[in-house]
């Protein structure tokens, strides 16, 4: 009988998806160059590589760059959860890849336990998600 | 030693996270000056601790307790709430680390 008309949500032509995707993009690459990061670091040696030392020092500032750029629009919490968990998880991941490192599977599990404790962490530190009204993780932010 | 320069990494990154905090995106002048020196010691003393460690370990074990001394320093000295997820979350690492440590990871 009833036509469904409007599905409720969608009508409203908002380029807000462009908007809102900048911030996590910047916060995705900031978490790449944060793998990087602990890979250079890894790699130099303790700082006597001067090649992936320099590395390092510029991964570092690439990584600060984004994430402060990522920040300004994503909840802070949230967004050095993801941060955080992409840098731990790829350092795990590629470390084996680089390096002569073995990742077997007992401590790959203890990785992961600490590895979502650290991202839950981040959350509960979000002043947003602790807030007293249970807001959306992603209201709209006004740019 | 390792575990020496490892503890010294972690207190110099947690006030990589406080100081950045606090640079308001990298305004403020002497909280970005914190965050780049405190940044770089932090930086040196992981490379000292990844000698040892596997980076997957080292950074993990880096990053995550970093994270825990934030929010405990935060508790402690910046009047911010110890909730119990915040409690949760710390026992989680905590956790983990003791179990990486069983595990012979580390």
């Amino acid at each position: 009988m009833t036509t469904a008309s409007a599905s409720a949500t969608t009508g409203t032509p908002a380029p807000v998806p462009e908007k809102r995707g900048k911030p996590w993009l910047a916060l995705l690459v900031a978490g790449a160059f944060e793998v990087g990061y602990a890979l250079s670091v890894n790699g130099s040696a303790g700082f006597t590589d001067p090649l992936w030392s320099s590395i390092a020092v510029v991964f570092f500032l690439f990584t600060l760059f984004f994430l402060s750029v990522a920040l300004k629009k994503i909840d802070v919490g949230v967004g050095y959860a993801v941060w955080a968990g992409i840098g731990a998880i790829g350092a795990a991941v590629l470390g084996p890849v680089f390096f002569d490192e073995t990742l077997t599977p007992l401590k790959a599990f203890w990785l992961a336990v600490v590895i979502a404790g650290v991202v839950w962490l981040k959350l509960a530190d979000s002043p947003k998600l602790d807030g007293p009204k249970p807001a959306r993780a992603e209201t709209d932010t006004t740019s | 030693m390792s575990w020496l320069y490892l503890a010294v990494a972690v207190v110099f990154e947690a006030a990589v996270g406080i100081s950045a905090g606090n640079a308001d995106g990298f305004k403020k002048l002497w909280w970005t000056v914190a965050t780049l020196v405190s940044g770089a010691i932090a930086t040196l003393f992981l490379s000292l601790a990844l000698l040892t460690f596997d980076v997957g370990v080292g950074y993990a074990l880096w990053t995550s307790l970093a994270g825990v001394g934030i929010v405990v320093i935060g508790a402690g000295f910046l009047s911010q709430k110890l909730t119990w997820k915040k409690l949760l979350g710390i026992a989680i690492v905590i956790g983990g680390v003791v179990g990486l440590n069983l595990a012979g990871a580390s």
